[in-house]
């Protein structure tokens, strides 16, 4: 479903990826864990054609990115660390406007079932979103993901500054975007969602892909420790180099 | 899709604090402004339509006297207002309102309400022209600089970008929101002008009204969607919000103010006017000496001795026609030329440089706009020249008629001429000449004068449209 290629960029003398070489596929949650600058967000960025690739491909469904942007977007749903909404809108209205740019319209009742269905309480629908917590925002941002029947969804730190009730109930809404056959690829640096949420894990650093593991063969433990050892490793690679 | 897009931008605007006051203003100024220009249009309709009535009473009871002394009385002709004068007062506060008409001199128009007027007055009428042309771009600006710049800043033009919408689409989209709420606040205001309009006397100086309001709302709405694309353009250009409202703002103020007093001094430059003194000495001593250098009494005299020729006679006693009145107007009729001559250069000059003016159109939208809106109103210098024109056409004819007619009907005194015994006329005689009626460029002429500034004004369109195309096309999505 998502699938790169011996992808690159490359911003000057810069290479924030080097050549990566990723698949997920339905039904998959696969989390990239990774230090800030380790090439996550660029890998995102890619996928959503907001970047162009200094080499390699990025697909979509089979789709190269680069080709038919315009496609490959229609497919997926992106949500970034802080879902960004018009805060003079309300929850519905912001639903409505950006399920009918994906080339949806459905009626009233459908955007309430959406909203209700990421868990919004009724009496918040139409209110105004300046009024939001962001916990109720990245809710709204996957009624928009659902609305838009994504069979990609691009996770950018989704869950990172919620508190852990929030953490907890946008992970039960992944799990069944993921029962129903999504292919998911989350940024993220919260071990413990990854091990808990995900189906695989990717460990990057400094724009490489270092180690794929499968979360039912490790343990939360296992997790941590091969993080920290290939930070550390990079570390001292840094330090050589400097 | 450009529906949907469109209806949020809409709404969110509405909703905006922005919107409430900008628009507020704009309605007030613009109400304020159709209502006074009304009151102050027709306030100076009735007067003029007095003046006039009471000066061509006084010519009809100026007494009885000599027609040629009536001619010297003379008459005024007081120049009357199309009824769109209250839209766009364009040069009517510089352009003289009245003439007066008199034998052997062609005099300037005067009474300028500028030279009434405070220094305030500097800054112009509060018209509705004006509100249209200098404050609707700063409603456009005001509503529709953030529309990428501050989507950008706020990271929802990531979200959008990833929905698989065209930044064309968005272009539309947000092109029809801000211009529909542009749209809400004007029409409102332009209705309210043209029912205003609805009750002046049309029949005075208004050919074509539904036309012309018809031309102008084309006009100042090609001129809107120019501000409009624009501000999008520099939008999607510009790296902040911030950024983007200075660059409009500065942009706003070059258009509005600069250009035009810019476009004035080139084409004065490259133009000048005839300084007055040098004007006016070499059209006397013209007039003293003849155009081809021959005097004017010499002149004269041969064409006495081509009429005693022609009657084949000897003595003015014998002319059948009244010799004081026959010279007189000849000497009229040599005038004529050099007036022609040295009226012409002032014309043409004021002429060239509204010319260059409209060439310059391609430095500001504004400079067009502005020609095609006085131009419709019938308050721009066409429209003056052709009341001069219609003045001293109406002079000479007046003056003829008068020395016409004591040529013939006091013919038989050539032989008792003298300067205590000479012919008197009465009303009867006077009323040969018909009151003065001025008879303004038609639409049609006007609309052929005007058609390089509205080309100019589609290029401006298609251009800021071109702009907003390529900076949408290549806009970041990304802060910074």
């Amino acid at each position: 479903m998502l699938e790169a290629i011996n992808l690159k960029k490359a911003y000057g003398n810069m290479e924030a990826l080097k050549g990566l070489d990723l698949t997920v596929n339905s039904g998959d949650v696969y989390c990239l864990l990774g230090a800030n600058g380790a090439g996550k967000t660029t890998t995102i960025n890619l996928f959503l054609n907001f970047i162009e690739p200094t080499g390699g491909t990025a697909k979509v469904c089979g789709i190269d990115v680069t080709e038919q942007p315009l496609e490959t977007k229609k497919l997926l749903a992106y949500i970034p660390e802080q879902v960004m909404l018009y805060g003079n809108l309300t929850a519905m209205e912001n639903l409505r406007y950006f399920a009918q740019l994906g080339g949806h319209d459905y009626s009233p009742d459908e955007y309430r079932g959406f909203l209700n269905r990421v868990g919004l309480q009724p009496d918040a629908i139409d209110q105004r979103i300046k009024t939001y917590s962001k916990g109720m925002r990245q809710k709204v941002g996957v009624a928009i993901a659902l609305a838009k029947r994504a069979k990609v969804l691009l996770l950018d730190e989704p869950t990172s500054g919620l508190d852990p009730k929030a953490s907890n109930e946008f992970s039960q809404l992944l799990l069944q975007l993921k029962a129903d056959g999504a292919a998911i690829l989350m940024a993220t640096h919260d071990l413990f969602r990854a091990k808990e949420t995900g189906t695989r894990i990717g460990i990057m650093n400094e724009g490489r892909l270092v180690q794929e593991l499968s979360t039912d063969e490790v343990s939360h433990a296992d997790v941590e420790r091969i993080y920290l050892e290939h930070m550390h490793a990079g570390d001292q690679y840094s330090q050589k180099v400097a | 899709m450009i529906g949907s897009i469109a209806r949020k931008e809409f709404s969110e605007i509405v909703r905006d604090g922005r919107f409430k006051w900008t628009a507020g203003i704009m309605v007030l100024l613009l109400l304020t402004a159709t209502l006074a220009g009304y009151q102050k249009y027709s306030g100076y309709m009735r007067i003029q339509q007095l003046a006039q009535g009471e000066s061509n009473t006084q010519w009809l009871k100026q007494g009885d006297k000599n027609p040629h002394s009536a001619a010297h009385y003379g008459n005024y002709a007081f120049k009357p207002a199309g009824p769109l004068a209250f839209f766009d007062t364009g040069i009517s506060n510089y352009a003289g309102t009245a003439i007066f008409l008199e034998a052997h001199k062609q005099n300037f128009a005067i009474g300028r309400p500028a030279t009434d007027q405070s220094s305030v007055g500097r800054f112009g009428d509060l018209s509705g022209a004006m509100i249209l042309q200098l404050l609707m771009p700063l409603l456009i600006i005001f509503l529709g600089f953030t529309a990428f710049a501050g989507e950008r800043e706020s990271g929802t033009l990531r979200q959008v970008m990833s929905m698989g919408v065209t930044n064309r689409q968005l272009l539309w989209g947000k092109a029809l929101g801000v211009g529909t709420v542009v749209l809400i606040v004007v029409v409102p205001c332009v209705l309210v002008g043209t029912f205003v309009l609805s009750m002046a006397n049309l029949n005075i100086v208004g050919e074509g009204m539904g036309t012309r309001v018809a031309a102008l709302s084309v006009g100042y709405l090609i001129y809107g969607g120019i501000f409009l694309f624009l501000t999008l353009a520099v939008s999607a250009w510009a790296k902040t919000a911030r950024t983007a409202l200075m660059v409009l703002i500065g942009f706003w103020a070059f258009a509005g103010f600069l250009a035009p007093k810019a476009a004035s001094e080139i084409s004065k430059a490259v133009h000048p006017s005839p300084a007055f003194g040098s004007w006016f000495s070499d059209m006397r001593s013209h007039q003293i000496r003849g155009l081809d250098g021959e005097s004017p009494w010499i002149t004269v005299e041969k064409y006495k001795v081509e009429l005693f020729r022609k009657y084949n006679i000897n003595s003015i006693a014998e002319l059948p026609v009244y010799w004081p009145a026959t010279r007189m107007q000849k000497l009229e009729e040599l005038d004529h030329p050099v007036f022609d001559l040295h009226f012409g250069k002032i014309k043409s000059s004021y002429t060239e440089q509204r010319r260059i003016q409209d060439r310059l159109g391609f430095v500001a939208p504004t400079l067009p706009l502005r020609s095609i809106s006085m131009g419709l109103a019938g308050t721009d210098l066409i429209q003056h020249i052709k009341f001069l024109e219609d003045g001293e056409a109406y002079r000479r004819y007046m003056v003829s008629e008068m020395n016409g007619y004591l040529s013939k009907a006091a013919a038989s005194m050539n032989a008792t001429y003298s300067s205590s015994n000479y012919m008197r006329a009465d009303e009867k005689v006077f009323s040969i000449v018909p009151p003065f009626e001025f008879d303004p460029p038609s639409l049609s002429a006007t609309l052929r004068e005007h058609r390089g500034n509205f080309v100019m004004l589609i290029v401006w369109l298609a251009a800021a449209m071109g702009a907003a195309l390529f900076a949408v096309k290549r806009m970041s999505v990304e802060k910074g």
